[in-house]
């Protein structure tokens, strides 16, 4: 890469994984859908791992049910729209940008759900100058995402779809059940290429922001991604991120072991679940919603802090403060709760006094 | 290419596998044998001519019982995909005769032959694996038996080639693996019917069993005549009998007789009457239909996407069709939009289903069904397709009898009768039922026959059973209610014992609370029924102890809400106290209730019952209550807490407050005084506090208010020779000499 174009702060996924994206559409015979850049299979393989018949180990992109990521690949295929449920920080908008770069090649088809989110960004705008100069054309439309990836036959994905307010969002009916958006200005349509879905991802924890209509609704296939199912396979996850943001932030710090990362899951899902993992002692839950996507920031600002402030290995001062910031939520209401779950769990466990220590001082 | 006389064919099954019954069928109609050998007790063959019955319809079970202990029972159900069913089936098709083969009945429910052969003979295939096509499946890779079935059997083999790999596979999994002595001795039984069929045949036999046993029934594997015989020596005999029963879907779930369970029927038996090119759609429309007959969104259109994405992941998967997991994943994921409780719904309808078998009238009963008929005569309860109400004198054999029998079918889950109003009578001598037979009922019978043969000793496993798996000491205790009117001795032996056992490990003073007033009950309702309550005596005390003992640290900082079950505890054992009337234990009580009214941190509106109840049992002087509630009511304190208070101090009848002026005075007097807008935050409580009197006390205590202070000032003094009368009236009717 040439001095003039500084390396992005973070990677598109099908930059990020080109190699692997090559490896897998090399080694693919199976048949492809339409506009597919590989088949079902390989991207199963891509986003769950695996070792390619020439060697190339894929890492897994998600680690979680097999069953869902099938289901959700399955679902593309039918061109059918997926809806990625969950709550915050399970992984949906990971899936779904790695989904879309393994399928169509580009994760950058994106309407980012907001209250404010405007038709114009599910069906087209206007450029007014040309509009105003020239009157209703081709040229003066400004297609939106969704149009272009229709035009490609690509996937376009929609971020925080239940943001969107509900009359916006409706504008995908008729594009998810026709395939094709109507342009009465030019009299005339945009016919999606085969190939064309929308991944929509939404939050279940946010009750009620803009609960999709019946008939919007009818259009998805919906697959709800859970928590991890296991303190291991979060292990893993948050090992993974970690170890994969580290190196983009070039912090020099390493994770010695796996056992500050267990430690943090492990509180988080102590808390979580509102008793300890052996069931032995009921705790009380603190209404922040600790999820993996937090408990991988926690660990990052820890490397962090061990990387510049520290001797290069994350210890449990370097976890502290993070630790306290992603449970108190609610100054008063949590503070007790963290409190208390120190001095009832963390103070008696083994082996972790010096997380007490840390956490009992900042407290 | 029909099999050659002598020749032997051996399908070892996976029981209820509708692939295996595919295979069966076809493996017959190939070889097309002259005699078809199943699996099964040879006093089976007996049932074998009602098979092609029209009024025998599936999934029924084959019973064989003792008459005389009819609890020594054991079934072997069958669905329309069982392939033992397409087996007896095909061969009264085309006029096969047929012979079971198995360990005669007669010796397997002898009594002797538990304790000789261990007790897992139980359980007729306890020994061996329950399944070992399954695990012959696990091993593979595959989650479903029958995926694995349909996928390595019938796609690649033909299917006498596959039961021969079966055979084989089974024969390795057998190496080496010491098997017990019953299982060794039902194969001897298979092999000695077998040797007979086959040495009278003049053609090929063919053989459906647990594929577990295959490789031992194929000649190959026999062993010598004498050693079969010397494994079957000396047995003992019982006489039994046998009959079909019809079954449910839910049930063909839970392992009996044929051992292995299957956990979807409902797709089994949709995948055997289903061409398998309409497999998925059907299954979709099934699940759609399902769906919307419990109110739930599920349109035609999403049933097409949903069998549309159930064949695009069974390629994903490489699978040449769609299986139930392809199915359920694509019906969570269009149908029930990614919800798991819809999904329950498909699961309990259309997974597995509410078929129910039946079997002609004239098929012999189930020993149930017989016990119940002969009780009822003996109860002389008739059945009567109208609701009748009945009322049972209990004092009376007659009466009590129905009772019992009411109160034991009520256990079972057969509801014959349904508690009703006895018709004004407050005693505990009457009991009024409502009863009506209807045809639903002969199946929850059946239904029942699983638990046991006889009325009391089905009760009486059921009743043990719920036990175990209750989730608190108070459904046990509820049971207990239940079953002592029921008269089954060994079942709430049982659960006294659970109480206890219960009562002493948990840590939950809450629910020991409130498992007090029940119990206090039921001793008191020993006398009526006849039942020894001196067991149930010794727990409750040690339960009212615990009580005692932890009450203290339950009451401490509660919320409101906790705070009110706990006060209606303390209200349940208070009554269970006074029931009793047991001086020590009530002075235990009294002062256990004495130190938490003196307590700090407990909740306002216990402190006040606390101290109410220690007044009504004049543990606590008037006076000092209304110290103690002009220090609650005391501006200090907080109004919600003073109210709180209040509110557990009224509770009761409203005598209290008609009696003593001066706490209607103090009451009154906080009341009015409250600040007015606190008093709207108060106002819902006091209504509660207030309206649980009833309207005639609410009037006299408004009227006493009005002008009741002055009325009372001016108050007649008694007036002996106008009361003469009366109080000669009352002291004849207690008996005092006047």
């Amino acid at each position: 890469m040439s001095a003039a174009t500084p390396a992005p702060q973070r990677a598109h996924a099908e930059d990020a994984d080109a190699a692997e994206l090559d490896a897998l559409a090399a080694a693919d015979d199976r048949p492809r859908p339409p506009s597919w850049r590989l088949s079902p299979w390989a991207v199963a393989t891509y986003i769950l791992g695996g070792t390619l018949p020439d060697g190339t180990e894929v890492v897994p992109k998600y680690i979680g049910r097999r069953r869902l990521v099938e289901v959700a690949i399955a679902t593309l295929a039918t061109d059918r729209a997926l809806l990625l449920l969950g709550v915050p920080g399970t992984a949906k908008t990971w899936l779904s940008e790695h989904l879309a770069a393994a399928i169509s090649g580009t994760s950058t088809r994106i309407v980012q759900g907001t209250a404010g989110t405007p038709e114009e960004a599910i069906r087209y705008g206007w450029n007014y100058a040309s509009l105003l100069a020239h009157g209703p054309s081709a040229d003066a439309m400004v297609p939106s995402p969704v149009m272009r990836a229709m035009q490609e036959g690509s996937i376009c994905r929609v971020e925080e779809l239940t943001r969107i307010p509900a009359d916006v969002q409706d504008a995908l009916i008729t594009i998810l059940s026709e395939k094709a958006m109507p342009v009465p200005e030019l009299d005339t349509e945009v016919q999606a290429v085969a190939g064309f879905s929308v991944i929509a991802t939404a939050n279940d924890r946010d009750k009620g922001v803009n609960d999709l209509s019946a008939a919007l609704r009818r259009r998805f296939n919906t697959v709800v991604l859970p928590l991890p199912d296991s303190v291991e396979e979060e292990v893993d996850i948050v090992a993974a991120r970690v170890a994969s943001l580290g190196a983009s932030l070039a912090l020099p710090a390493e994770l010695e072991a796996r056992s500050e990362i267990r430690r943090v899951v492990t509180i988080f899902r102590e808390l979580r679940e509102g008793q300890t993992l052996d069931g032995r002692a009921s705790v009380k839950q603190p209404s922040s919603t600790l999820s993996t996507a937090e408990a991988i920031s926690v660990m990052t600002g820890g490397l962090s802090l061990a990387a510049h402030f520290g001797d290069g290995r994350v210890s449990a001062a370097d976890v502290a403060g993070g630790l306290r910031g992603a449970v108190v939520k609610d100054p008063v209401a949590d503070g007790v709760v963290w409190t208390e779950y120190l001095d009832t769990v963390v103070r008696d466990r083994e082996g972790w006094a010096d997380l007490y220590t840390a956490c009992r001082e900042l407290s | 290419m029909a099999g050659t006389s002598g020749e032997v064919v051996v399908c070892g099954v996976r029981h209820h596998g509708p692939g295996s019954a595919r295979s069966v069928v076809t493996v017959l109609e190939a070889v097309q044998p002259v005699h078809v050998v199943v699996e099964g007790p040879p006093e089976l063959d007996g049932l074998v001519g009602w098979v092609d019955d029209p009024d025998l319809v599936p999934p029924v079970a084959a019973l064989v019982y003792r008459p005389d202990r009819p609890a020594r029972a054991s079934f072997y159900p069958m669905a329309s995909f069982s392939p033992e069913w397409q087996a007896l089936r095909w061969a009264r098709a085309n006029d096969v005769p047929v012979s079971f083969a198995d360990l005669p009945a007669v010796n397997a429910l002898a009594d002797a032959y538990r304790s000789e052969a261990g007790p897992q003979a139980e359980d007729d295939t306890a020994a061996a694996p329950l399944d070992p096509i399954r695990l012959l499946a696990i091993t593979a890779g595959y989650d479903d038996p029958e995926r694995w079935w349909e996928d390595a059997v019938e796609h690649r083999h033909t299917a006498a080639e596959g039961f021969a790999a079966i055979r084989e596979a089974i024969a390795a999994m057998r190496e080496g693996h010491g098997d017990d002595d019953h299982t060794l001795r039902r194969e001897a039984a298979m092999r000695r019917v077998l040797r007979a069929v086959v040495r009278e045949a003049d053609g090929p036999v063919a053989v459906v069993c647990g594929a577990y046993h295959a490789p031992v029934l194929h000649p190959d594997g026999w062993p010598t005549i004498a050693a079969d015989t010397q494994a079957l020596k000396g047995l003992r005999r019982q006489k039994v009998a046998v009959t079909w029963t019809p079954w449910t879907a839910g049930r063909l779930a839970r392992g009996s007789g044929y051992g292995a369970g299957v956990s979807s029927p409902g797709w089994y038996a949709h995948c055997h009457a289903t061409p398998d090119d309409e497999r998925t759609q059907r299954w979709m429309v099934a699940v759609a239909r399902a769906l919307r007959a419990a109110d739930l969104p599920a349109p035609t259109a999403s049933a097409i996407e949903a069998a549309r994405l159930a064949d695009t992941l069974a390629a994903l998967r490489g699978r040449p069709q769609a299986g139930l997991a392809e199915c359920t994943d694509a019906a969570l994921a269009v149908l029930c939009g990614g919800r798991p409780e819809p999904l329950q719904v498909i699961h309990d309808e259309v997974v597995v289903g509410h078929h129910l078998g039946a079997v002609p009238s004239a098929v012999p009963q189930v020993p149930l069904a017989k016990d119940l008929e002969a009780a009822a005569r003996s109860a002389r309860l008739q059945r009567s397709a109208e609701a009748k109400v009945i009322v049972c004198d209990l004092r009376t054999p007659a009466g009590l009898a129905k009772s019992v029998l009411l109160h034991r079918l009520d256990l079972l889950g057969v509801a014959w009768g349904r508690p009703a109003d006895a018709g004004g009578t407050i005693g505990t001598f009457k009991e009024g039922w409502t009863v009506q037979w209807v045809p639903e009922l002969a199946v929850q019978v059946i239904e029942a026959s699983t638990w046991g043969a006889t009325v009391e000793q089905a009760a009486t496993a059921r009743v043990a059973d719920v036990a175990v798996s209750a989730e608190r000491l108070v459904d046990v205790v509820r049971l207990l209610e239940r079953g002592l009117p029921a008269d089954l001795p060994v079942a709430t032996g049982a659960l006294v014992g659970e109480v206890d056992r219960r009562a002493a490990t948990s840590h939950d003073t809450r629910s020991l609370m409130a498992a007090c007033e029940p119990l206090a009950q039921l001793c008191r309702y020993g006398d009526v029924r006849a039942f020894d309550t001196s067991r149930l005596r010794e727990v409750l005390d040690r339960i009212i102890r615990r009580v005692a003992a932890g009450l203290r640290v339950a009451v401490a900082g509660l919320d409101e809400e906790t705070a009110a079950s706990v006060r209606t505890g303390i209200d349940g054992t208070a009554a269970a106290v006074r029931l009793l009337d047991d001086p020590a234990l009530t002075g235990l009580w009294l002062d256990a209730l004495g130190r938490l009214a003196d307590a700090p941190l407990v909740p306002p509106t216990i402190t006040g019952r606390v101290v109410r109840l220690l007044l009504d049992q004049g543990r606590v002087e008037v006076e000092e209550a209304g110290r103690r509630l002009s220090r609650a009511l005391s501006p200090a304190a907080p109004a919600q807490d003073s109210a709180a208070w209040v509110d557990g101090f009224l509770e009761g009848d409203a005598t209290l407050l008609l009696l003593d002026r001066a706490l209607l005075e103090m009451v009154d007097g906080w009341v009015a005084g409250v600040d007015g807008a606190v008093f709207e935050d108060l106002l819902p409580l006091l209504r509660r506090t207030f309206s649980r009197w009833s309207a005639a006390e609410r009037g006299q205590l408004g009227q006493r208010l009005r002008h009741g202070h002055r009325a009372d000032r001016t108050e007649r003094p008694w007036d002996p020779v106008a009361a003469g009368p009366a109080v000669a009236h009352v002291r004849a009717l207690l008996g005092v000499p006047g």
